[in-house]
């Protein structure tokens, strides 16, 4: 293993921003894949799954020097200084760095830094990012899939994860790092998990053994895994999202990944000053949770759930 | 007429409201011209505000004058604007990121459908934005070059100093005005001050352009008073960037609006801790100082100047 700084940004009060990798195998050669993690100071899941991959490629690496075939960069994080202060985005301005790709080294602060990471992990031949999900929710985890991207489908079910979401790009979604990873040729997922600011292991784990099982079948380690899930594709149609009609307290019943009927409760919404029973939230479809709100108060007309309704997916298998 | 035109209620004991003041005549017909003034979309820009209370007061006590509908809707993003917070709260997304937004969407999304819906039909809109807290801005119109051809001779009619022309960028087609644009409403984008704070002589000036160009368009009946100092960028005449390549306090030792010559020392970049000079900074051209940093600290790429390149001859011809 090679640890070294991929690139630096002072600061006037605080110590340098260094943005550390870690190379395994031989730099390089082929077959090669870097995975990138979060661009957010808050997604404790995705730092917890790319360390203990360092923690997984060096303890094999150093037990068999020829564990890696190829070449594996592994960047746990690219926006410490966030993580550090309980900040989403970049702490002096709240700009997001996953909008600023391909970067522009003469541009502003964050247009820099997606410029120099891009610059470090634009030529893999496969390329993950780690992601946690913008909006305040939790979910389960899934390899997400830019619909100007869907040769990649086959590949993404090798990570054997339950959903392989597939998602029309928003003009946002031009400048993040994985859609100009895939304009730049890598073969490139984001696998999308969890919930912000807490460790769920349980959720970080499947998105640790499926980045695992990924490297295997493509022949980066050599290292034998269980076969996973087919993958079942989730167009943006087949998401039933079931919204709140009141506001107050959120009183959840049912969890990501429970499998749901039609007319089942989901969660309660009482007032939050009498206490009154408002709103029961229901099932519409017989389904795979998703996506649940992650917070206990909600809005009125905010997304409570989103449900895989098994009857639309079943056109895409 | 004050009227509500979104209403969704909130987890404790409030509602989120946006809300418009409508000016029209008392003859209303499908040939009846109508403008929207919106501002507030980002929270902690308060320019436009002033100038909302501006017209209000002035098409209060001129009635007789409106030939055509005026909606006023000063708080796009009403959470953000009594909290001083750039974004939606609780979310924190850009607001100006989620057009033309979606009922089935989060929050801000539905917020950004709701604006869209509302201001949907409008013959011509103004988006009246201040700078962030970081940028002070000579009053400008922002013109996406796609649409320059249709939107400078109506932006010229607010006689503000500087239309700047700028290239299309995809992100941008996430902004109200590129989404009403889109639908057919000639949408102007202005920028002006500083965040958090209100310069009251550009107030007043874009009141009295705003009233000229409603003249002008038959919205109101009044005389239309000749434009003369506004400066188009061009393919004459280029903006140049200025970023810092260092973290530091910033020092400006020129003022804002300014002619500025090549070579000309705009500011320093100092450190406190050494008492040593970072980065001099020096202008590129000649020109015209219409962006100055405001807030002091900085980064490696912080923008700390733009300047508006003196017009070049031409040489085609």
């Amino acid at each position: 293993m090679i640890e070294e700084v991929l690139f630096e940004i002072s600061s006037l009060s605080r110590n340098p921003l260094k943005v550390q990798g870690f190379r395994f195998g031989r730099v390089g050669t082929t077959p090669s894949c870097v995975i990138v993690g979060p661009m957010m100071g808050n997604a404790i899941d995705q730092l917890w799954i790319a360390s203990q991959l360092v923690r997984f490629l060096r303890q094999h690496e150093l037990a068999n020097a020829a564990f890696v075939k190829g070449e594996i960069l592994v960047v746990p994080t690219v926006n410490p200084y966030s993580f550090n202060m309980g900040k989403n985005f970049w702490p002096l301005d709240n700009t997001d760095i996953d909008v600023m790709f391909p970067g522009y080294e003469k541009g502003e602060t964050t247009q820099r830094i997606a410029a120099r990471l891009f610059e470090k992990t634009n030529n893999y031949d496969y390329a993950i990012l780690l992601e946690a999900r913008k909006d305040h929710v939790e979910c389960i985890p899934y390899v997400k899939v830019l619909e100007s991207n869907m040769d990649a489908i086959d590949d993404a079910r090798i990570f054997g994860l339950d959903f392989i979401h597939v998602k029309k790009e928003s003009p946002t979604d031009t400048a993040s790092l994985t859609y100009n990873w895939h304009v730049w040729n890598a073969k490139s997922f984001s696998i999308v998990s969890g919930k912000k600011g807490i460790l769920r292991k349980h959720e970080a784990n499947k998105v640790f053994d499926a980045i695992v099982r990924f490297l295997a079948k493509k022949g980066l380690i050599d290292f034998l895994t269980f076969e996973g899930s087919h993958g079942n594709l989730v167009m943006p149609s087949d998401l039933e999202a079931i919204k709140s009609t009141a506001a107050g307290l959120f009183d959840a019943l049912a969890n990501i990944g429970d499998s749901v009927v039609h007319g089942q409760p989901l969660a309660r919404i009482f007032n939050s000053l009498d206490g009154t029973l408002l709103q029961t939230i229901i099932s519409p479809c017989d389904g795979i949770i998703s996506c649940k709100y992650d917070y206990s108060l909600i809005f009125q007309n905010a997304i409570a759930y989103r449900i895989v309704n098994v009857e639309s997916a079943q056109n895409n298998l | 007429m004050i009227e509500e035109v979104f209403n969704v209620k909130l987890p404790v004991n409030e509602s989120l409201t946006l809300r418009r003041n409508r000016f029209s005549p008392e003859d209303i017909s499908t040939s009846t011209k109508r403008i929207s003034i919106v501002t507030g979309i980002h929270g902690d820009e308060i320019e436009g505000q002033y100038v909302c209370y501006l017209l209000a007061k002035w098409l209060n006590s001129n009635k007789h004058c409106i030939k055509g509908i005026i909606d006023i809707y000063p708080a796009m993003n009403p959470l953000g604007i009594d909290s001083i917070t750039r974004g939606f709260p609780f979310y924190d997304v850009d607001l100006n990121r989620t057009f033309p937004g979606n009922t089935s969407h989060f929050l801000p999304s539905q917020v950004a459908s709701a604006i869209v819906d509302t201001v949907r039909g409008s013959d011509y809109a103004i988006d009246i934005h201040a700078s962030n807290i970081f940028l002070r801005e000579l009053p400008q119109v922002r013109i996406s070059r796609s649409t320059a051809d249709e939107l400078i001779p109506l932006a010229e009619k607010l006689d503000i100093e500087f239309i700047w022309v700028h290239d299309a960028v995809t992100v941008l087609e996430s902004t109200f005005a590129h989404a009403m644009n889109s639908l057919g409403t000639k949408t102007l984008v202005v920028e002006m001050g500083v965040g958090m704070r209100i310069t009251k002589e550009y107030g007043q000036s874009l009141t009295r352009g705003i009233l000229n160009l409603l003249a002008h368009v038959n919205i109101i009946e009044r005389p239309v008073q000749p434009t003369t100092k506004t400066m188009v960028s061009n393919l004459h005449s280029e903006v140049f960037f200025i970023n810092a390549s260092t973290s530091g306090i910033f020092i400006p030792i020129l003022e804002h609006n300014v002619t500025v010559l090549k070579g000309e020392k705009i500011g320093e970049i100092i450190d406190p801790l050494s008492g040593t000079i970072e980065e001099t900074l020096i202008s590129p051209c000649n020109g015209l100082l219409f962006t100055i940093r405001e807030y002091p600290v900085v980064y490696e790429g912080s923008l700390l100047a733009r300047i508006l390149e003196d017009p070049k001859e031409d040489t085609a011809l």
